[in-house]
């Protein structure tokens, strides 16, 4: 007797798509809903209306597109909501469309929740019209009911019911109407999907004349495929040749496919695919006349207004400069209190109370050394740009929101096409001037993989946050008076360089054009507050808890590795300060070949802002710890309520105040005062611009690494990074200080 | 340094090492902000 895990093995899902829902183990029907749209459809807003706190992140197996999920229950059914990624269609072209289908054919979910913008109905109902033909029951989520009606579309949803054969429902996710709707109709159709069929469009006589034919030849010859695959997906993606559906069936029968084509062919030529997609299209565009409305246009609608000015190809760019700087401008100025007060709570009061902690445990000395320097210092880190990503993030996922951002992306194409890249390049690399590592994140709303690892490889070269320290400790002892131009040099080197290198991939490693790629120019819209934080934690979180992980661990190894061998007095003498002896030399020619600079670059390795930190530790003075003297808890809980305060004010008065680098405030220049004097001794401004410089270029720190290594399976990009911004680093830092010797600037 | 401070020290260097592992490593492209939600349940 076959036992019940073989029986279910070889149940195999109806060729026609339909499958009745499972049950678990309480007895509930469970219901699988693959959620389907195109971008900017709101299909983002829906799952988080309906899901909310129980939507589930990941990311699908083997590629790093972002997967949602979420479990819930309605109506005593269980619904589990599969987010698939947003697409314009089922072609094998970009790696969400190949995500999204082959989870559709695959996986055969009980049912398609295909959210359409009501606003773009022609364009989303290309999508609708190949998910029909998977012969999966589909309820129609017709979002942005509310724009639609503000514009005076009127939409004739029974129709659309009727000709599409599903069930169709207005919704509107941003004021969260029609949901529950939606949920009733969804449970309602995978309660009786044989009642729900979709209907099967007609794409034409010789088409459908000669998908009838393929499919009886195949259900003579490959019986199995049709019991596999829907059949009218199949048939018609063997028509269309589509390699990787051929590869998948292993089908490999020509003269069986000449046969049904034959026909199709001597009349319409050999291009079935483009025939097929004229065909889907004819019928987006007459469905759509059929079941929607439009009032005659008397006056330019707003959207277009706006794009008049904003796309103007003499003020778009200078528009989106000034965007940019307002939304640095804003994320610097409002984060920058919030970041000292972290970093004064992380150095102040939390290392007095671990330390007081530990003493009070038994601990041993070495540990609280451990706890305060290494832990809380580290950690601290990555704390102090908690208020930066976050900002950012939401700033970032305002103009998204708006709309903005696809514009940004048009404005800037021209120029990104020059270094073989696409205007949609430039948003990571603008987010790379804030953090390289959300730079990093953000190339995978690229969809070519080409254009992710080149513009992945450019991101380092952007002058993040985490460089600002350095160049403020330097141009502060070396600058002083034009501090803000020697910064923005540096800045601009990384532009300059990120051009030049961008080139020269061009030339080698991704040779060829850059593909050209739709640009959607989504309508105005005001982004709603919970949407905006919902996704601004999204984005935030894995910076978090990501950098949170590897930066505690690493910090700790630090700690051990400048404290190893046990008991050594002189930090030269460390396992670090070795190695800084050991790479010393190989800087020499740079102007700054001390085992000191070599260490701080080496610790800089794991954050770029540890250059300073380690430099600070090594030019100190050793500490009189039992010396110190703090003040009593109350009073130290007290300050760290006070201090707060005093940062949400400050960071008010940064934002209404004018613009300038009005954040560097002066206790953080009293606090470095003390390494700018050491550093005064050690460099002239030649070896300290070029050490700068060498900063901006040596490769991308620790988390940029991980990233890079997340967001490509593997190391292989991080490696070529890493190998040429070294030769780079080290060929402009030998440039700067050898050219400047020549020319007599090394005084 | 007694026995004790190298037992405490080696096994905060294998935690930290662990750490490192399993975040970096093991999870292969996979966000460590999303345990659950990486596709390894289904």
């Amino acid at each position: 007797m076959k036992s019940v895990v073989q029986l279910k093995d070889e149940v195999v899902a109806p060729a026609d798509g339909y499958r009745d829902a499972t049950v678990d183990s309480g007895a509930r029907r469970v219901i699988t809903v693959a959620v389907a749209g195109n971008p900017n459809a709101g299909k983002s807003t829906l799952i988080n209306a309906i899901a909310g706190s129980r939507l589930h992140v990941g990311n699908w197996p083997g590629v790093t597109v972002e997967k949602k999920e979420a479990s819930f229950e309605h109506q005593g059914t269980r619904i589990r909501l599969v987010d698939l990624p947003g697409t314009y269609s089922l072609s094998p072209y970009t790696q969400e469309e190949i995500i999204a289908r082959d989870y559709l054919v695959q996986e055969r979910p009980d049912l398609i929740l295909n959210v359409v913008d009501s606003t773009n109905l022609e364009r989303n109902l290309y999508l609708t019209v190949q998910i029909l033909e998977l012969g999966i029951p589909v309820v129609m989520a017709l979002n942005m009911s509310d724009e639609a009606q503000e514009k005076g579309y009127r939409l004739d949803v029974k129709g659309i019911e009727e000709m599409l054969g599903v069930v169709a429902v207005p919704t509107a996710a941003t004021r969260k109407s029609g949901l529950d709707q939606l949920l009733e109709a969804v449970v309602a159709t995978a309660a009786a999907p044989k009642l729900r069929r979709p209907k099967k469009l007609n794409y034409g006589y010789d088409i459908e004349t000669a998908a009838e034919l393929l499919a009886r030849e195949l259900a003579l010859e490959s019986a199995p495929l049709l019991e596999r695959f829907p059949e009218r997906w199949l048939v018609l993606k063997i028509m269309e040749r589509d390699e990787h559906v051929l590869r998948q069936v292993n089908f490999g029968d020509e003269a069986l496919l000449e046969r049904a084509l034959h026909h199709l062919r001597s009349e319409h030529g050999d291009d079935v695919e483009s025939l097929m997609a004229e065909a889907r299209y004819g019928l987006a565009s007459g469905l759509t006349r059929e079941v929607l409305r439009k009032p005659e246009l008397k006056k330019t609608e707003l959207t277009e207004k706006i794009d008049r000015v904003v796309l103007n190809r003499f003020l778009g760019i200078p528009i989106f400069l000034g965007a940019m700087w307002l939304m640095f401008k804003l994320t610097f100025d409002l984060s920058k209190p919030f970041g000292d007060w972290i970093n004064d709570m992380t150095g102040g009061p939390f290392k007095h109370w671990a330390s007081i902690l530990l003493g009070a445990i038994g601990a041993p000395d070495w540990t609280v050394s451990l706890a305060t320097e290494g832990v809380i210092s580290g950690v601290g880190f990555v704390l102090v740009f908690v208020p930066v990503i976050f900002l950012m993030m939401f700033f970032i996922t305002f103009l998204e929101g708006s709309g903005y951002m696809a514009r940004a992306a048009f404005v800037m194409d021209r120029a990104m096409h020059a270094i073989g890249l696409h205007g949609k390049s430039f948003i990571p690399m603008l987010l790379g001037f804030g953090c390289n590592v959300p730079g990093i994140y953000a190339t995978r709303t690229l969809e070519n993989p080409r254009d992710k690892a080149l513009t992945a490889l450019l991101i380092p070269l952007m002058s993040c946050g985490a460089r600002l320290p350095v160049y403020v400790v330097f141009t502060g002892a070396f600058f002083p008076r034009s501090s803000g131009t020697v910064i923005w040099s540096l800045y601009v080197m990384g532009i300059a360089l990120a051009i030049v290198m961008g080139l020269i991939f061009k030339k080698t490693l991704f040779r060829g054009e850059a593909p050209m790629f739709i640009m959607e120019l989504p309508p105005y819209r005001m982004p709603s507050l919970h949407s905006l934080c919902v996704h601004t934690w999204e984005k935030g979180k894995h910076f978090l808890i990501k950098a949170g992980t590897y930066i505690f661990a690493v910090s700790v190894l630090v700690w051990f590795l400048l404290n190893l061998p046990w008991g050594v007095e002189n930090r030269k003498d460390s396992y670090l300060g070795q190695a800084g002896q050991v790479m010393a030399p190989a800087l020499a020619p740079l102007g700054f070949g001390t085992w000191q600079a070599a260490s701080s670059l080496i610790t800089g390795v794991i954050a770029k802002e540890i250059v300073v930190g380690t430099m600070g530790e090594i030019y100190a003075p050793k500490k009189e710890e039992a010396k110190q003297e703090f003040k009593p808890f109350g009073e130290e809980v007290k300050e760290v309520a006070v201090s707060f305060g005093k940062a949400c004010r400050e960071s008010v008065s940064n934002v209404v105040s004018t613009f300038g680098i009005t954040s560097l405030d002066t206790q953080e220049k009293e606090e470095r005062s003390a390494l700018k004097g050491m550093v005064l001794k050690t460099f002239t401004p030649l070896t300290a611009y070029a050490f700068m410089a060498f900063v901006l270029l040596y490769m991308p720190c620790m988390v940029v690494a991980f990233a890079m290594r997340q967001e490509f399976n593997g190391w292989k990009w991080f490696g070529v990074a890493f190998a040429y911004q070294t030769v780079l680093a080290w060929g402009m830092a030998c440039l700067i200080y050898q050219g400047g010797t020549l020319l007599g600037l090394g005084g | 340094m007694g026995f004790s401070d190298l037992v405490i020290a080696a096994v905060l260097v294998v935690g930290c090492c662990y750490i490192l592992y399993r975040s970096l490593w093991q999870k292969k492209g996979h966000c460590p902000g999303c345990d659950g939600g990486c596709d390894r349940s289904h």
